[in-house]
């Protein structure tokens, strides 16, 4: 009996050794600014009244560390950008480039490591006194984590002269290559449905031409297991993704949000309809 | 029992599935656990009473939150008063962030006033890997009959911003007020937030 829960003990540690395997700890804890550093850029070199340009927030991460996606997955949190913009300035919402997934341990977060850029666009008022410096700023509160996590608050400032026409500034390459990271809306030629079937969804997508999924991304935190691997199949004309459902998922969704990122790495925004299970009696959510 | 390998690994898979079987609505696992002055405690010795577990790391910024703000002690103070049992639960690995001994853990509670009925240690991770805690802090509620009502975040505002306890919607408060008054729970589930269990490698 003891020879047995030994080595059962040793079973059992020996699995979760080989399921946990991590990246290195060493928790070297500091200011978040250590490993992250943020600057407000522009795309342009001025401004142009009446028009829209493009700024972002670029976040250089130290090796090993990241931040993270809209949803960040099982832990971590979105940067947020309070923007202070002169009066008459309208900003969009942030622009999210598709994330990584990142894993650790048992979980599985969705975010960024090296370089991202967060980027939104803002309009100009018609009326608008050229020549003049305008100032541009954002408090942006964020969080990055290697293993350990360190919350930041940065304020960021960009002055930028009112001109009647405006060049790139340096940063414009930068725009470019996110701008392929952006998801794309669906394409018309894809039929693309789920449905409801035990612990997971089903996800047929037909299109004409398709290169394998790498991953879907949830917009929502509560709708599938991060973590839980995602196995596709390819079909005539298409595909099957098998999602393992959210343990916090207790009421059948309509619909599965989210981005799709395929093999030759666009990515496009799904808005998936749910068909639900034909015996009413299978899901029972008390 | 003859001691024949393949009921390890029937007892591995048991352990891997039972991991993953934590669902609200249905029996909260029992474990076994010892807390931070040597004593052992166990889930299903708590049955009959509202069990609040919360899993813990005081290096991370978010459990740090809930701690200098005071908020965490408070829910602690106010629902023990009302007969709740509240196990704080610490699932840090030797070396990783938030690992204390029982020393450390007595000395950190008495220092913050910190009045959990306990401090379970749990540096193996078996209870947190049976519950399938994710991060810090991940809030789970038990109910008297032994029943899960509530697995998710502490409140409805995932930010490391003291700020934000006092706009937020407490789901820990919620689920035993709502259960206390017959009531189902409004918001079962939620996703939990905080930074992730430091599990060992």
């Amino acid at each position: 009996m003891m020879k047995c829960s030994l080595t059962l003990r040793f079973v059992i540690s020996l699995v979760w050794t080989v399921w946990l395997m991590l990246p290195t700890a060493a928790a070297s804890q500091g200011k978040a600014d250590e490993h992250a550093t943020l600057e407000l850029i522009s795309e342009q070199d001025a401004l142009v009244r009446g028009k829209q340009f493009w700024i972002g927030i670029r976040f250089d991460l130290q090796e090993g560390w990241h931040t993270y996606w809209m949803n960040p997955g099982d832990s971590g949190e979105a940067p947020r950008i309070e923007w202070q913009l002169p009066t008459g300035f309208q900003v969009s919402d942030i622009q999210w480039p598709h994330p990584e997934r990142l894993t650790l341990a048992s979980l599985a977060d969705y975010g960024y490591e090296d370089q991202v850029l967060l980027m939104a666009a803002v309009r100009l008022p018609e009326r608008f006194t050229e020549g003049e410096s305008t100032k541009i700023a954002a408090q942006v509160h964020y969080l990055v984590c290697q293993d350990v996590c360190i919350p930041g608050q940065k304020h960021l400032e960009l002055s930028l002269p009112v001109k009647t026409s405006a060049a790139s500034s340096p940063s414009r390459p930068l725009f470019d290559a996110t701008r392929q990271k952006l998801p794309r809306p669906t394409p018309r030629n894809w039929k693309i449905s789920a449905t409801s079937s035990g612990d997971e969804f089903v996800v047929n997508l037909k299109a004409d031409k398709l290169a394998k999924p790498v991953q879907f991304f949830p917009l929502h935190a509560e709708q599938i297991e991060n973590a839980a691997p995602q196995n596709a199949t390819e079909l005539p004309g298409g595909l099957r993704l098998h999602l393992k459902k959210s343990e916090h998922l207790l009421k059948p969704i309509t619909h599965l949000e989210g981005v799709l990122v395929l093999a030759s790495g666009n990515a496009y925004q799904v808005r998936i309809p749910v068909a639900q299970p034909r015996s009413s009696h299978s899901q029972s959510n008390n | 029992m003859k001691c024949n390998p393949w009921w390890n690994l029937v007892a591995v898979f048991m352990l891997i599935s039972s991991a993953y079987a934590v669902k609200v609505g249905d029996s909260a696992p029992d474990f076994q656990a010892m807390d931070s002055n040597g004593q052992v405690h166990k889930l299903s010795q708590y049955h009959g009473k509202f069990v609040v577990l919360e899993w813990h790391n005081n290096g991370c910024p978010y459990t740090q939150k809930h701690y200098e703000s005071g908020n965490m002690q408070h829910l602690q103070k106010e629902w023990m008063s009302k007969g709740v049992v509240w196990l704080t639960v610490i699932s840090s690995a030797p070396g990783e962030q938030g690992y204390v001994t029982a020393q450390q853990e007595n000395d950190y509670m008495s220092k913050v006033k910190a009045s959990p009925t306990a401090a379970l240690l749990d540096p193996k991770g078996d209870v947190g890997k049976l519950y399938s805690a994710k991060t810090t802090p991940h809030m789970f509620v038990v109910n008297p009959g032994g029943v899960l009502i509530y697995d998710g975040a502490i409140d409805s505002k995932a930010t490391t911003e003291q700020a934000d306890i006092s706009t937020a919607k407490n789901y820990v408060s919620q689920a035993l007020e709502e259960s206390m008054a017959g009531k189902p729970v409004s918001t079962p589930t939620s996703r939990p937030y905080g930074c992730s269990v430091k599990y060992a490698h």
